[in-house]
């Protein structure tokens, strides 16, 4: 999978690179404007972050360019703008998804993930890691072949420990992930405690191993060796 | 202190006119009474002095006085008298038979002395056609003084509305101009030159508080974007670090620190950043919403953390009951009030959502909070207690209600928290 970041701000392009490169993508850099359409014209890629508030243009207009090349390439668009026009209007130029700064990398892995499934609708629609796996159609989550019955919630979570791997996620951006920014007061993450408690109960109950682990009082991390 | 009455301008510069106009008509009426008056004593005077003349001349040449006319008798006295008391004047009233009434006559007594003989003459004339002429002038300046106060009444009256149109239209202009909204201010046709410099006043200042309003926007806008990214860098960042096991086994309370205030300080901008917003009108699109499937819409998505707190969510919600307010609003304000009320509320009673009759009702049990009332909807004004909120929560819920018309208020009650919103009364 190779993508191609748009951002003008060196160290935010440095961190996302090697954050995504960790999580096992071809990452390509543009600073600019002008580098980021060069880019476009010459390369293919199979997803596009793009920071709307460029110094030298304004990154609708790669929309464009990227929409016009004609391959299937997912946009995600990353911006610091909070305006509910850009938010349609970027959607409306075919867009897949809006993000605002500043973010969480485990959430903008979320994100790209899902674009990518829909663009690749035909490549893969499971997800595996050790004895677990999840069928994102079928909205279904096996521990060695056997069904786990999980509620929405904890299934989307245990999809969003599965998109990252052995990092740890933080309360904020777990709450943030499931409950969209309904939750944010601190003292409202006990109920992630009840969410993570539950599904973890419902893995090793079905034979699975304790994946989930409480990280510093901070966060939680899927880690496959215990 | 007693309130002072308003008046139209036009109104009052005819209230005075008036009153000017009245002194005028009462002074030169009283002016011209002065003067007939005047003239009428003369004539009398000068026709008494030529009866007295003819007949002092009749007495001395020894004429006969028997053909006298009516009103002038002459009667020879048989004592003396003083003749310094003479002659007497007087109005008297005489008796008409041509008109069969009592008219009003001046009478003119003398004395003249002939030798050693007295004569006593009395002369009445009748005036009243003198003192009706001059008794018209009153009669005829009161009437006249009111049909022109009618008139300029009733002329001010049906030409307010025409004179003022153009200021009544530039009014209206004011009143839906809003700011920031970039639409071209039209410009009212107008002959008149004052309205004419207000309206040239009006458009300056529209155009200097967009001038003004536009770099505040932008400067909100560029401040927020600058932000942003290095929170989103310092994010990242700490994220990293928290992933990073020989960090946090050694800095894991420094790092959670930093991490808590970074996330406390990008929150705080995004309501800061909506609240500036909302301020400025940029949601200004309210529709009528029925409130029942958004409440229904909001307390699922607060029934989760409810019942980890066990506690329970009791809605009473009436079909009818509608807000006239912007839905994006509607759902800051629900979201807002709901997480309050779940948050903060205790188990002894349930958390209840009541509509209709044009309110909205939210309220919780739980102990005093020791805040009052009304410092309750100022930024940043928190239970110390509450160590994770921003305390904007109230005062964006607050700011929305007002640009939308509605009034909230909040009071305690039966150890129950009770928010209520209902649309402002119209003054």
């Amino acid at each position: 999978m190779k993508l191609l970041i748009v951002e003008d701000n060196k160290r935010l392009v440095q961190d996302m690179e090697r954050f995504l490169k960790e999580s096992g993508y071809v990452v390509e850099t543009a600073l600019t404007f002008e580098r980021a359409n060069d880019k476009i014209y010459l390369y293919q890629y199979d997803l596009i972050i793009i920071d709307l508030g460029l110094p030298d243009g304004d990154g609708m207009d790669l929309i464009q360019t990227i929409k016009d090349q004609g391959h299937d390439t997912g946009i995600l668009i990353l911006t610091a703008k909070d305006a509910l026009d850009d938010k349609v209007l970027g959607l409306d130029l075919g867009a897949d998804d809006y993000m605002t700064k500043p973010f969480h990398n485990a959430e903008l892995n979320a994100r790209i993930r899902s674009i990518l499934r829909r663009h690749k609708f035909n490549r893969s629609n499971t997800l595996e890691i050790d004895a677990l796996k999840v069928d994102l159609l079928a909205a279904q989550a096996f521990v060695d072949e056997q069904l786990l019955d999980l509620t929405k919630k904890e299934f989307d979570l245990l999809l969003y420990f599965m998109q990252n791997p052995n990092r740890v996620l933080t309360k904020e951006s777990i709450a943030e992930h499931l409950w969209g920014d309904h939750i944010d007061q601190a003292d409202n993450f006990d109920f992630i405690y009840n969410h993570i408690k539950n599904l973890r109960k419902k893995i090793t109950d079905a034979g699975g191993k304790n994946y989930i682990q409480a990280k510093y009082g901070m966060g939680y991390k899927f880690s496959t060796h215990e | 202190m007693r309130k002072r009455r308003e008046l139209k301008l036009l109104s009052k510069t005819t209230f005075i006119y008036l009153i000017f106009t009245f002194l005028a008509f009462v002074l030169s009426g009283i002016f011209l009474t002065h003067e007939a008056n005047q003239f009428i004593n003369k004539d009398l005077d000068q026709y008494f002095a030529r009866v007295e003349h003819r007949i002092k001349w009749a007495l001395e040449h020894g004429r006969d006085l028997d053909r006298l006319p009516s009103n002038i008798q002459v009667i020879a006295l048989s004592q003396p008298v003083v003749l310094s008391a003479y002659p007497q004047y007087g109005d008297t009233l005489t008796y008409n038979p041509g008109l069969d009434d009592m008219q009003r006559a001046r009478k003119r007594v003398i004395v003249f002395r002939e030798g050693d003989r007295y004569y006593r003459t009395v002369m009445t004339k009748p005036v009243e056609d003198y003192f009706r002429f001059r008794d018209d002038i009153f009669r005829t300046v009161l009437p006249a003084f009111i049909m022109l106060a009618v008139g300029i009444v009733g002329f001010n009256y049906l030409l307010s509305g025409y004179f003022f149109r153009p200021f009544n239209k530039i009014l209206d202009l004011m009143k839906s101009y809003k700011v920031g909204q970039d639409t071209e201010v039209k410009t009212v046709d107008t002959t008149t030159r004052e309205f004419n410099k207000m309206q040239d006043l009006f458009h300056q200042m529209i155009h200097r508080i967009e001038h003004d309003y536009r770099h505040l926007k932008e400067y909100t806008e560029n401040m927020a974007h600058e932000l942003r990214t290095p929170l989103a860098v310092i994010r990242n960042k700490t994220e990293n670090l928290i992933s990073d096991d020989t960090v946090m086994t050694r800095q894991s309370s420094a790092v959670k620190i930093i991490y808590d205030e970074i996330n406390h300080l990008s929150r705080l901008g995004n309501t800061l950043n909506l609240i500036t917003k909302i301020e400025n009108g940029e949601f200004d699109n309210p529709v009528w919403v029925t409130t029942r499937p958004v409440i229904e819409k909001h307390v699922e998505a607060i029934s989760e953390l409810a019942e980890l707190k066990s506690l329970s969510v009791e809605t009473d919600l009436s079909e009818e009951h509608r807000l006239l307010i912007e839905p994006y609003l509607l759902d800051i304000v629900l979201k807002n009030l709901l997480r309050n009320a779940v948050s903060y509320g205790t188990a002894e009673g349930p958390v209840r959502i009541i509509t209709g009759e044009s309110r909205l009702i939210i309220s919780n049990y739980g102990p005093p909070m020791g805040i009052p009332g009304e410092k309750l909807f100022e930024r940043f004004y928190r239970n110390n207690n509450s160590r994770g909120s921003l305390g904007l929560g109230l005062s964006l819920v607050k700011k929305i209600c007002d640009v939308s018309r509605l009034t909230i208020d909040y009071r305690y009650e039966d150890d129950q928290h009770i928010f209520r919103i209902q649309p402002s009364a119209t003054s």
